[in-house]
């Protein structure tokens, strides 16, 4: 009979919003040294970022619009904390010919004064102290004239800091990396609804043939394909409906079906690697490397990535027929595509194939992808392809996924968060082929019970600030690592809650966990080593 | 996530003991509660309802004591939480105005006629069910290993549901 179900909160949810307030006002109440007052906002939005993010008491986007949020009321010059705020002054004494008397609380350190320029600017001065007294310090300063006007407390939170304008946060929505999606994400929408993707998987895979290794294997490229330009969720969910009829035919007893469901999440998660548009990790590392003035071409990442996405497509190619072989000898493939022949249509192929040419020749004719990625919006928009409603149902919410994850990195970089959290291990020590399989090992283990996307978030920027700051020393390649985490991010598929093309896979019956855990550990690692192989003797020379 | 009940409709017990047999491999997900008249169908339907869960499929046999099954269809269907649900009539009295009115007026789904195929059966119950929980739910996960994958595979690409994060 039937029970009433306890509706109690999930203890796990209340954890995490638990989790997030206590972080959030932690740095309001502990002191820590050497990070700005802003550095200390920052850290609490950082630390309620990453308890939401991980135990998920509210969905990832939100908790991205909240970053964006908080950041914009609190660090912004236009937020509520720094726009009243003023600079407290006081006019040093002048005893003698470079002598000073001053507040003690102006000093920072003992070494250095700032100088007030307005109401939120200050320029600093080194000083030397040659006596205090009581609440008072007499200095010797050069660098001060009569006339300037000091900060009477060093520790402000307007000193080191310069709050960014507001629109500094808001712009992450509409980041060129978020619009480059977004062209992506019209092109995706597009192609299912004129059922250009089913058709061209139909195409693609006639050559295999009939034999079951060669099946799997064109199965695996044409995902692969498909998921570089498509959403990886949805070119699974597209595979999954040829995939299924397959199994049909096979014995009961016969595990070539678990080979097969676990072929389409594997290839789709590897095939995300392939282009910038790919999967949203690949969004986070190519946005911060922007903020740095980096730039890499659709057409050179591909380029650097695509060994490693080739030799993990054929190893796990290797390894499912080796853990799972057929018993038979041929089985038929019902592929029955017709090709949309209407006017739309017609319009949809010429810009999809447009927009991909433009987008890998970037480093021939110089027009940026995101730029390129506009034609599409535009294009599908002005002929019709799209209509309002199928614009509407775009996956927003990874947008807006992404561009909190831009913000949260830029806050970091911004307030001086990053650099302080990196700045407590010694870097310089650690090998660099260390330094890049510490990171890459982090994000892999992260990734497989986040989100790919947060991980990426939570990982890159302070790959990035150990690249700016320079304290890894000689010989760290900022664009190596990075590229390489967010290729750790994407392979991690060792369980059904890794990514949703697992969850998808898992669902169909056809495997057991232990059989997406053993293969997805054997992807897993040999991703990491070739990756770390690659990056190490491959990449220095390309980049 | 709300429970999909299945419901049989039945006042024959014998009848009723080989239909919940026949299609007990979807009981697994789907958990199956009977009624023998309109009425005890209605307080199971009711309770169902009450405890946030929902009804996937009812399985209904025309001639019933008191009140017949096609009447209590053209209710559900009038009713919200009910109307989505998958109606079957599976029955060897219906006669021609019963059926017309349940097609017209109940949006009967399927007839079956009585003595059924087993298979036949369980096919169909899979094939209502994938309609039930493609036109109602969100996430079409939890049912890809006993309804019909292909199709759910296919709403889902349609959906472009769930999107990477």
């Amino acid at each position: 009979m039937r029970t009433k179900r306890k509706t109690g909160v999930n203890k796990v949810r209340l954890a995490g919003l638990a989790l997030g307030f206590i972080g959030f006002l932690l740095p309001f109440f502990i002191q820590f040294d050497g990070l700005s007052f802003a550095g200390h906002m920052a850290l609490g939005i950082f630390l309620m970022a990453a308890s939401f993010w991980m135990l998920e008491p509210i969905p990832i986007y939100s908790t991205s619009l909240l970053v964006i949020m908080m950041q914009v009321l609190l660090l912004s010059a236009q937020g509520p904390v720094y726009m009243a705020s003023s600079l407290p002054e006081t006019i040093p004494v002048n005893l003698q010919e470079n002598l000073w008397q001053i507040p003690g609380s102006a000093l920072d350190n003992n070494e250095a004064v700032y100088i007030r320029i307005d109401g939120k600017k200050t320029r600093r001065v080194d000083v030397e102290v040659t006596e205090t007294r009581e609440d008072m310090a007499i200095i010797r300063a050069p660098g001060l004239t009569e006339g300037d006007v000091i900060v009477t407390e060093s520790g402000h939170w307007l000193i080191k800091y310069r709050a960014a304008h507001y629109s500094e946060y808001f712009r992450t929505l509409a980041d060129p990396i978020i619009i480059l999606f977004l062209g992506g994400f019209m092109l995706a929408g597009a192609a299912v609804k004129y059922n250009l993707d089913k058709n061209l998987t139909s195409v693609l895979l006639k050559p295999f043939g009939k034999k079951p290794m060669y099946i799997a294997l064109g199965l695996m490229l044409v995902t692969a394909v498909l998921s570089a330009f498509m959403s990886n969720t949805a070119t699974t969910a597209m595979m999954m409906t040829v995939v299924i009829p397959i199994t049909a035919q096979f014995p009961p007893e016969d595990r070539f079906k678990t080979a097969l469901a676990l072929s389409v999440p594997i290839a789709a998660n590897v095939g995300g690697i392939a282009t910038p548009i790919g999967t949203p990790p690949n969004a986070i590392v190519i946005a911060a490397l922007n903020q740095q003035g980096i730039s890499i071409p659709f057409g050179e990442w591909m380029l650097l990535v695509m060994p490693i996405v080739i030799i993990l497509l054929l190893v796990s190619w290797f390894t499912l027929g080796y853990l799972f072989p057929p018993t038979l000898s041929e089985f038929k493939l019902k592929l029955e595509g017709k090709f949309n022949t209407s006017a739309k249509a017609i319009t949809l192929y010429v810009i999809f194939g447009l927009t991909v040419i433009l987008w890998i020749t970037e480093a021939q004719h110089g027009i940026p992808s995101s730029m390129v990625a506009f034609l599409p919006i535009t294009a599908l928009t002005v002929t019709s392809v799209m209509t309002k409603e199928d614009i509407r149902s775009l996956p927003w919410d990874v947008l807006w996924l992404v561009s909190g994850g831009i913000a949260l990195g830029v806050a970091m970089d911004n307030t001086g968060l990053a650099t302080w959290i990196v700045s407590s291990i010694s870097w310089e020590t650690l090998p660099k082929l260390m330094l890049l399989l510490v990171f890459g090992l982090v994000a892999y283990m992260m990734s497989n019970f986040l989100s790919n996307t947060v991980t990426a978030t939570l990982i890159i920027p302070l790959a990035i600030s150990i690249g700016t700051s320079g304290i890894a020393g000689e010989g760290f390649n900022l664009i190596i690592t990075c590229i390489f985490v967010g290729i750790a991010c994407n392979i991690a598929m060792m369980l059904p809650i890794s990514t949703p093309p697992n969850a998808i896979a898992m669902s169909t019956g056809f495997l057991k966990t232990s059989d997406m855990v053993k293969v997805g550990i054997i992807v897993g690692i040999i991703g990491l080593i070739v990756g770390l192989l690659i990056a190490t003797f491959v990449w220095p020379f390309m980049i | 996530m709300s429970i999909i009940y299945i419901l049989c409709i039945e006042d024959e017990a014998e009848v009723l003991d080989v239909i919940v047999n026949d299609i007990s491999a979807l009981e697994v997900v789907f958990p199956i509660e009977v009624g023998v008249t309109a009425n005890e169908a209605r307080k199971v339907i009711d309770e169902i309802l009450d405890n946030g869960d929902r009804i996937g499929l009812i399985l209904c046999d025309h001639v019933l004591p008191g009140e017949n099954g096609v009447e209590l269809l053209v209710e559900l269907q009038g009713r919200e939480e009910t109307k989505e649900t998958r109606k079957v009539l599976l029955t060897g009295q219906a006669g021609l105005d019963a059926t017309i009115k349940a097609v017209n007026k109940a949006g009967l789904n399927r007839y079956i006629a009585k003595p059924w195929d087993k298979e036949d059966l369980v096919e169909i119950c899979r094939e209502e069910l994938t309609h039930y929980v493609i036109n109602t739910t969100t996430n079409l996960l939890p049912y890809m290993g006993i309804l019909n994958a292909e199709k759910l595979s296919e709403a889902m690409r349609e959906r472009g549901l769930p999107s990477d994060a």
